[in-house]
Formats: C-alpha cells, sequence, structure tokens
C-alpha cells in the first residue's frame, strides 16, 4: 500500500507542484490570519488596513487569555470528554462493525439503515429532552453525561467507517494463525488488529474533532462555570460582556490554543491518518 | 423511559415536598439555616469586586455560601428554559434582560416578592424597569441595573461642516445631515450619523420622540402599534436619516460601531490621496462604555490604547423636541428569585444584599445605574455620568409584553428596520409588520 | 424502516454465502453496547421530538403548565405556510450545491496529491490538516472578518487589484450570503473528502495506470475508465455524508447571521429549526419541523442508500 517512487518527469508535473502550493497557501490562509492576529494588538485589528505580517507584535494576547486562569480547567474537562467518547466510541463500533461484517443475522440491515439514519436527524430541536433525560438521571454537570450523547452521536458514522476495515482481514488468516497454535485472542491481538489500525485512526480521528467542536449539547448539559469545555470557553471570549468591547486579539489567541490540542493529536497519528482515511470503505 | 422519567419525577417531587416541609424555607424564611445558593448574573458586566462583595457579604450574613456563575448573553435563553424548571438544577436568583424578564415573568418562572417590595426600595426603583417584572400586580423581578445610550461624536467634524451640539431632535436630524452632505474630510460612504439598518434598539428612539409606541395593550391584550399616526411620523423621519445621513450597511444592528468613530490608519483615497483615517462617522449612539474604545491612538506601558481626547471627541444626551432628552432605550437588566429554587430564604437574603445602600452605591461607582434613584448621584458627575442620567431620565422601555422575548428573538424587528433603512413605504411596512407581530406579543 | 426489511433486502441483493450458518447469539451480543448506548442518548429524546410534535408546547409548558395534545396541527401549520417551503427550496439547492462542490474540489485536489513530489504533497496535505483541526468557532470567527465590510482582508485585496470592494457589504444580498457561506463550508469540508479520496487513489496499482498509459489511453480516459470506478465507494459514502452534513448546517449560518444579515431571506433549515424553538419558544412547532427534517433527509438519500446496502451485503 506504500506508495512507489516515480522517477519520470512529466512536462505537467512542475505546473501540478506550483498549483498544489497555491492550493496549500489560500487553504492555510485562515489558519495563519489566526495566527496572526493573536499576536498584534487590537488597536491594529480594528483597522481597515491589514497588517498582514506579525511583526512588532507580542505575546501580550496570549498572556491575558492565561491570566483569567481558566483555559486549564476547560482544557481538562474537553480532554476528559473528548478521550472518554474517543474510546468508548471506538470500541463500542469495533464491537457492532465485527458483527455487520463477519455475521449475517436477522434484524442486519435493519439495523444498518437505522444507524444510517440516526446521523439525519437534526440535533436543534433535542435540547430540552437532552437536558430533561440528563437531569432526570442525575447526570447534568458532569463528563460522564455529555460522553454518553457524544458517543451515541458519534458512534453511527465510526460503526460505517469501521465495518469495511474489518471486512477487509480475512477471517482464514486468523484461524491460520489458531492452528499454529495460539489462543483465539492471541491471534486477534497479533494478526487482526494490527490490520484494523488505520481504520481506527481514522475514526478516531474523526470522533476526536466531534467530540472537541461540540457546542450545543454542552452548552445545555453543562450549565456550571467549572465544567465548561473549549468551546465554551471560547465562546465566552467572543461574547465577552455586553458593556465591553471585544478584545479581537485575545479571541484569537484563546482560537489558537483551542486548536493546538487538535494539531498535536493529528501530528501523533498522521502517518497512520493519511493511509487509514476509509481505506475501510473502498474495501467494503 | 417516558415512564422510567415520571418515576424520577415523581420522586423528585415528593423529596422536594419532604424538604419543604422539613426545613420550611416557604413559610418562615427568616428562620432558614444557612443555605448555599447560586447566582446566575448576565454577561461580565458586574465587575470582580462587586461579585466578592456579594459573596463575603451573603456569608457574613446568613454563613451560606454564595456561588455566582457567569452566563453569556446569546446563550442565556437556552439555558434559562431549561434549567429554570428543574428543581434540582436551578440557580436560585436570576439576572435577566430588561426585555427577557416578561416573557419569563408571564409563564410563572419567578416567586412573587411584592412582599419585599416595599424593604427593597419601593417607590425609588425605576418604574419601567418594575413594570416588565409585574404580573397582574404582583411583583417578581426588579431592576438589577441600567444604562442608556447616548451620542458620541466628532468635535472636529462638526466644526467644519459647521454645526453646532442640537437641542432639539430636529436639529440633530438637520446638524447630521448637514455633515454627511459636506463631508469635510471628503471620505467615501461617510455617515453623519452611523446607524446600522437592523439597529432598531437605538431606531425606536425616534419612535417615541415623536410619540408613538412599539405596542399597547388593552384589557391583557396586546397589539402592536408601529403602523400609528406617530410611529410612522417617527420612522419617516428615520428613513430619512438612513437615506441621506448613514452610510451603515444596512444589515448591522449595534455592535461595535464605535469603531467608526476613531482615526487610525493610512487610507488610500480614490484619487490616491492618502489620508491617515478609518474614520467613517461623525456620530454614533452607543452605550457609556463605549468610551473606552473611542480616542486617539496612545502607547501606554508598550501597548496600543484607544485614549480619549476632549479636543476631539464628545457626548450628548439625544434631544427631544418638547425640552427634554429624547426618550431613548433604556438598556439593562432585571433581577428575580426562580420559583423552583428550594432556597428561598437565602435567595431572599440576597436580594437585600442587592437592594441595600452599599450595593447600590458600588453599582453606580462602577459606571452601572443603580436601581434606586437614591443612589443614582454615585455614578459621579463627569460627562459620561451626565449624559447617561440625563439621557436615561426619559427613558422608555420594550413593551412588558408575554411574548416580547420571542419577538426579539424571531428577528422580525431586525427585518422591519431594514426594510425602512433600504427605503421601503414606512406606512405598508409598518401594517405588515404590526399584523405579524401582534399574534407574537400576545404569546400566541 | 419497515420497507427495507432483511426480507426485502434479501430479494434486492443476494445473500452472500453465510459465514456462521447457524443461527449464532455472537451478533446480537456484539450490538448490545452499541443499541444501549444509542436507546440510552437517543430513545427518550426522539420520543419526546414524536410526541411534542403532536402537541402545543411553548414555554409556558415547559414551566409545568399542562400541554395541548392537538394531533396534526404543528404539521398542517408547517406546511401551510409558504416561509417553511421557501426554507426548505433554500435548503436543498444550498446543500446539493455545496456537497457537489465539496466533493468534485475534494478529487480534483486527492488527484493533485496523487500527481505531484513529496514535498508539495506534504505542505498541501499540512494545510489541509491545519483547516480541518480549526475548531468551527474559531474558523467561524476568522473568516467573518475576512468578509467584513469595512475593515475585511478580502474587501482590501479585491480593492487592492483594482475592483472598487471599499465597505462593500458581503452579508446584505442573500445570494451574496450564501455565496459566503459556501465558501466557508466547503473550505471546511474539503480537506474530509480529499483525505479520503486520495486514501482510494493510494490503493490504485501503479502497474495498471502504466498500462494503461502505454496502451495509449490518454489521462481523462485513464480518470474515467480506471480511477473513477475504483474510488466509487469512497466516494458514494462520502458524497452521502456531505449531504446529511450540509442539509442540516446550522453553526455556520447561525454565526454568519449574527454577524448582521438579514435573517428571514438567509434561514436553511437549521436555523429555522432554531428560530422557532429557542428563538419563538414553539417547542412542538420545532420538534415537528425536526421531524420533517429527518423524513426529507431520509427521502433525499433513499436510493442512494438502497445502492449501498446492495454493495454492502
Amino acid at each position: 500500500m506504500t506508495r512507489t517512487h516515480r522517477r519520470r518527469i512529466r512536462p505537467g508535473r512542475l505546473v501540478a507542484s506550483v498549483i498544489a502550493i497555491l492550493v496549500a497557501l489560500a487553504w492555510v490562509f485562515p489558519v495563519y490570519w489566526m495566527l496572526n492576529s493573536s499576536l498584534l494588538p487590537n488597536t491594529v485589528l480594528t483597522s481597515t488596513t491589514p497588517r498582514f505580517w506579525p511583526w512588532g507584535g507580542s505575546l501580550d494576547n496570549f498572556a491575558a487569555v492565561f491570566a483569567e486562569g481558566t483555559f486549564w480547567p476547560a482544557l481538562g474537562m474537553s480532554l476528559a470528554i473528548t478521550l472518554t467518547t474517543v474510546a468508548f466510541c471506538l470500541l463500542f463500533a469495533f464491537l457492532a462493525a465485527l458483527a455487520i461484517s463477519r455475521f449475517r443475522f436477522r434484524g442486519r440491515a435493519s439495523f444498518v439503515l437505522a444507524v444510517l439514519f440516526i446521523q439525519m436527524l437534526p440535533a436543534e430541536g433535542l435540547f430540552i429532552a437532552q437536558y430533561k433525560l440528563m437531569s432526570s438521571l442525575n447526570l447534568l454537570n458532569s463528563v460522564v453525561g455529555v460522553s454518553i450523547l457524544y458517543i451515541a452521536a458519534v458512534v453511527p458514522f465510526t460503526i460505517w467507517m469501521l465495518r469495511g476495515f474489518v471486512a477487509g482481514v480475512p477471517m482464514e488468516l486468523e484461524e491460520a494463525a489458531m492452528v499454529d497454535g495460539l489462543s483465539r485472542t492471541q491471534a486477534f491481538f497479533r494478526i487482526t488488529f494490527p490490520l484494523l489500525a488505520p481504520g481506527l485512526v481514522a475514526s478516531g480521528v474523526y470522533a476526536f474533532l466531534q467530540a472537541w467542536n461540540e457546542f450545543t449539547v454542552a452548552l445545555v448539559i453543562l450549565q456550571k462555570e467549572e465544567y465548561r469545555t473549549l468551546p465554551l470557553w471560547l465562546r465566552g471570549f467572543v461574547q465577552a460582556s455586553a458593556s465591553r468591547a471585544t478584545d479581537w486579539g485575545q479571541v484569537m489567541a484563546a482560537s489558537t490554543l483551542v486548536a493546538v490540542p487538535v494539531i498535536i493529536f493529528f501530528l501523533i497519528v498522521q502517518g497512520r491518518l493519511t493511509s487509514g482515511l476509509v481505506a475501510g470503505a473502498v474495501k467494503g | 423511559m417516558k415512564k422510567m422519567l415520571s418515576v424520577v419525577a415523581l420522586a423528585t417531587a415528593s423529596a422536594l415536598a419532604l424538604g419543604g416541609c422539613a426545613s420550611g424555607t416557604t413559610s418562615s424564611p427568616s428562620a432558614s439555616a444557612a443555605q448555599n445558593i447560586t447566582l446566575w448574573l448576565a454577561g461580565g458586566d458586574t465587575p470582580d469586586t462587586l461579585r466578592d462583595y456579594l459573596k463575603t457579604t451573603y456569608n457574613a450574613k446568613t454563613g451560606g455560601t454564595l456561588t455566582i456563575e457567569e452566563q453569556s448573553w446569546g446563550d442565556l435563553v437556552t439555558k434559562l428554559t431549561t434549567a429554570l424548571p428543574d428543581a434540582n438544577n436551578t440557580p436560585d436568583v436570576v439576572e435577566v434582560g430588561n426585555t427577557q424578564s416578561p416573557t419569563f415573568t408571564n409563564v410563572g418562572a419567578f416567586s412573587d416578592i411584592s412582599d419585599m417590595y416595599s424593604e427593597l426600595g419601593g417607590d425609588k426603583l425605576l418604574p419601567s424597569f418594575v413594570e416588565v417584572g409585574k404580573v397582574d400586580g404582583k411583583n417578581y423581578t426588579l431592576p438589577y441595573y441600567f444604562g442608556s445610550r447616548y451620542m458620541f461624536y466628532r468635535k472636529d467634524i462638526w466644526k467644519a461642516a459647521g454645526v453646532e451640539v442640537p437641542t432639539t431632535l430636529d436639529a440633530f436630524n438637520a446638524a447630521v445631515k448637514t455633515i454627511t452632505e459636506k463631508n469635510p474630510k471628503k471620505i467615501k460612504d461617510f455617515s453623519g450619523f452611523f446607524l446600522g439598518g437592523q439597529d432598531w434598539r437605538n431606531g425606536i428612539s425616534w419612535i417615541f420622540a415623536n410619540g408613538g409606541d412599539l405596542a399597547t395593550v388593552d384589557n391583557g391584550t396586546w397589539t402592536s402599534t408601529l403602523s400609528s399616526e406617530n410611529s410612522v411620523k417617527g420612522l419617516t423621519q428615520l428613513q430619512e436619516l438612513y437615506q441621506s445621513a448613514s452610510h451603515a450597511p444596512k444589515t448591522m444592528t449595534d455592535q461595535s460601531v464605535y469603531l467608526y468613530l476613531n482615526d487610525s490608519d493610512v487610507l488610500t483615497g480614490s484619487d490616491n490621496s492618502k489620508t491617515k483615517t478609518s474614520l467613517a462617522a461623525a456620530t454614533v449612539m452607543a452605550p457609556g462604555w463605549a468610551h473606552w474604545s473611542i480616542g486617539d491612538l496612545a502607547k501606554k506601558d508598550g501597548k496600543e490604547v484607544r485614549e480619549w481626547n476632549d479636543a476631539t471627541f464628545g457626548v450628548f444626551a439625544l434631544p427631544g423636541n418638547d425640552g427634554k432628552p429624547a426618550p431613548v432605550f433604556a438598556g439593562g437588566s432585571n433581577i428575580g428569585i426562580s420559583a423552583a429554587s428550594k432556597n428561598q430564604a437565602g435567595a431572599r437574603e440576597l436580594l437585600k444584599i442587592i437592594f441595600s445602600p452599599e450595593y447600590q452605591q458600588m453599582l453606580g461607582k462602577n459606571g452601572l445605574g443603580p436601581a434606586n434613584s437614591d443612589y443614582t448621584s454615585s455614578l459621579g458627575d463627569d460627562q459620561f455620568a451626565k449624559a447617561l442620567i440625563e439621557s436615561a431620565s426619559n427613558s422608555r422601555l420594550t413593551p412588558a409584553a408575554p411574548g416580547w422575548a420571542t419577538v426579539e428573538a424571531s428577528g422580525k424587528l431586525e427585518e422591519f428596520f431594514q426594510k425602512v433603512a433600504e427605503g421601503g413605504d414606512v406606512a405598508t411596512l409598518a401594517k405588515q409588520y404590526d399584523d405579524i407581530l401582534t399574534p407574537m406579543l400576545n404569546g400566541k | 424502516m419497515t420497507v427495507l426489511s432483511p426480507t426485502r433486502q434479501q430479494a434486492v441483493a443476494p445473500e452472500p454465502e453465510p459465514r456462521h450458518r447457524r443461527p449464532s447469539p455472537a451478533p446480537y451480543l456484539l450490538l448490545v453496547p452499541t443499541i444501549a448506548i444509542l436507546l440510552l442518548a437517543l430513545g427518550y429524546p426522539l420520543a419526546w421530538q414524536f410526541w411534542t410534535s403532536a402537541q402545543k408546547f411553548g414555554l409556558a409548558q415547559q414551566f409545568g403548565r399542562p400541554p395541548q395534545f392537538v394531533g396534526m396541527a404543528n404539521y398542517v401549520q408547517l406546511f401551510t405556510d409558504p416561509q417553511t417551503w421557501a426554507v426548505v427550496g433554500r435548503s436543498i439547492a444550498f446543500c446539493l450545491v455545496n456537497a457537489a462542490i465539496t466533493v468534485v474540489l475534494g478529487v480534483l485536489i486527492a488527484l493533485l496529491m496523487n500527481a505531484v513530489g513529496t514535498l508539495p504533497r506534504l505542505t498541501l496535505q499540512v494545510a489541509m490538516l491545519l483547516a480541518w483541526a480549526m475548531p468551527v468557532i474559531a474558523s467561524m470567527t476568522v473568516w467573518i472578518w475576512l468578509f467584513d465590510w469595512h475593515r475585511g482582508v478580502i474587501n482590501w485585496l479585491l480593492t487592492a487589484a483594482g475592483l472598487d470592494f471599499t465597505n462593500h457589504n458581503w452579508l446584505e444580498q442573500p445570494l451574496s450570503f450564501y455565496f459566503v457561506a459556501t465558501v466557508i463550508v466547503v473550505w471546511m469540508s474539503v480537506p474530509f473528502v480529499a483525505f479520503s479520496v486520495y486514501a482510494g487513489l493510494t490503493q490504485i496499482s501503479e502497474e495498471v495506470m502504466e498500462a494503461a498509459a502505454l496502451d495509449g489511453a490518454s489521462p481523462r480516459q485513464r480518470f474515467f475508465a480506471i480511477v473513477l470506478p475504483m474510488i466509487r465507494p469512497v466516494l458514494m459514502i462520502v458524497a452521502l455524508l456531505q449531504v446529511i452534513w450540509d442539509l442540516r448546517v446550522f453553526a455556520q449560518i447561525k454565526m454568519l447571521q449574527d454577524a448582521g444579515a438579514p435573517t428571514a431571506s438567509t434561514d436553511l433549515l437549521g436555523t429555522y429549526i432554531y428560530r422557532l424553538g429557542v428563538g419563538a419558544s414553539d417547542f412542538g412547532m420545532a420538534s415537528a419541523l425536526s421531524i420533517f427534517v429527518l423524513v426529507l433527509t431520509v427521502a433525499l438519500s433513499f436510493f442512494y442508500v438502497l445502492h449501498l446496502m446492495k454493495e454492502d451485503a
């Protein structure tokens, strides 16, 4: 599956490279703009002539954001919820994917369809019911409560993604390993699991992004300030106050801080990401 | 699931009833043990020193703990809708926007505090705010603070255009039109008066100033009155301003208007001449705190900040045509006790602290108009305080209709004002939107 | 969902050789955690939504007044309101246009990744990853800024390029508003499509492509004869997901509207549900509309899903 190196020099190659770089620049510009703005003072940001380079800028905005003292608790909350969601989501989805790709059973098609249709329900009208549910279960303002709602929201898509990967690993490989004297569990972890890794990574990235960015459910379920997740925290900066002007430099610094953990996560998994992303669907 | 929920609800309800009996909170407020309560404040308007004061004073008086949670204005309605009816999780005392108050008081979200009305200030409390907290003559929410909008203007531009600070509304309308026509600095799209097309909160001042009204009530039934004779007169004046004095976008609301009053950077004109300005307006209407963001660019501790300069900038309250200031929209908020709260006694103690002379004066010193008129002087006597007090003296609130929050959330007012700004026929539009708004006002 | 019962499904697609012939409890056990969490998290909210859509349920009911059962009245009111159909029409158009642009651009960029050397490819991939990693609230703030009428970079650049875009308000006209929304939504969604398709492309064997080239197939012919069939399964899935996601797009539209736009003429289904629910406190109507959106999405994707199911079996 690794790319073979091409030595041939095609005439269009240079043009393609230039286009690729230009597209990359266009795509990264808003990200750059966020970083650039986070280093500039508010007075510069509110002028009509854009300043394209952060020369003369400072880390003052970041210092001011950290001085609020609310970033670390929010980061902790976001990490707890996101990691819980990713872990359980992958586990549940993997089991379900195993069921629908390795077995033919009564109700299988209905299950697959139900899983697909669940993703089509708009979430904007559900918040009252979600609140009542979590209140009755005594799970308001808790990592568990939000995670349950997130897992349910993300698991359907994850099943779709993993299904192809599981189907792609031939049963025969596992069985051969068992003939060689490995137990079923050993065979699974030595043979099947490594082959599933790219799929798990791709689904994990998806689940991570969904949980990390979610706003509405968190707003309704996490009512107390000390339980805020990063999107709620960031929103607090945007809507600083009715009686104070929003400090855009600080908003951009705060936005950068919210994006950094995602980028770190991406860097850790990136090698597997590109090879694994939806490769499962191809095999499906 | 439904069944399980009702079982839970039943259990909760009986626990509630038992709890109520045991501590006797509702029957004898003074006999209560120390209660730990939660206060929801909207936005960051209440400064930290005031929050600390509330916490320590509450603890000293009752022995209980006060927790303050800050909710952002944009999400307040969503959170009130879910949490207020939930006895186990409701905040005990809640700040709501004055215009949101009628909707929630009408559905019974707040406790009746009529018996405390006199003790908390009675007739001294801002009448228009008290009114929006009332249902059937009973008080449910009371004013927390007020802040009126007034005019910020560029003295240099006004002078260059040869116009004086107006003393009547007609003079104001004429002056800003003249400035726009003369455009002393020759800046493209320059506004004598910068008013966003959707900015109904500032725009309604012209309806009020001409004797018009947004809605009237008769026997408990509300009627939208945009098409009344006086309202149409005000709206026509406003349309004239939109067309001839303001080049603000027709889709703009009242956000960040102060930006357009500042000089900041080099701007290239159509003839390639460079002017050192991003100035777009000679006058804006904004809440008092905007003065922190208006001024000359200055370096302070190595940072670029705005510094107010009396030579260039000034303030005045929008004048009316009757010698009094024009009735502008009174911003601010109300405060009340959640009806579902199990800590009614503690919540009432907190209200007593909030309406105490000490706290009322602290509000004033921090630039928030105190609810109790006895302490208005605590705002100080600089030009900003004067303009605030003057404009507030005749300020008006939106109708205390049960459906007012619905009207605001529907975006219909923004839509209507935008259409007026774009030059549509005022009388026809007013009639059309009256028909849309009347059912909303009555909560239908 | 009964339409596609297992028996019907078998009729549509021949059942492949089952791996386990005798009915075994194993698959059901494996599904238990998923079904449990879906029931726990969605069971009550879904039931609530169905039930509320048949009630007059406003803020007063939320605060304890007993709701009134009105049967289909909310739906009738919804469907007789021309505004609803305007919103539905706009949403479908917006969804199809955005999904199409996203998928086409995503495929083109994936082809580009596949066609260039390591350095430009990595540059492109990193740029895509960074855009993908931006939190929605953060990227919306930046984009709204870029398009700001008075101090936006886009107006500044266009003006510098000789066009007079000084103080041009992009959000004032609905069409121009949707253009901005499309730019943002496409920008956010393309990385996912590009990476998915690129993953598919890397699996096409080099030899096949070279053989085809030697046989004199033009790049165009190679794309349609070899590449497209190979990446079709990926395309099917990402296109379906884009349609689902773009039909209920909410955050982007809501935040653009908050930045100053004519709300009534720019509402899409997501913001319309929000306006009925949170805005107007008419939770009965909001629920009815939510259920209609569910039905609409199912209808829009029905044949597509049928097709997917066939390939899946």
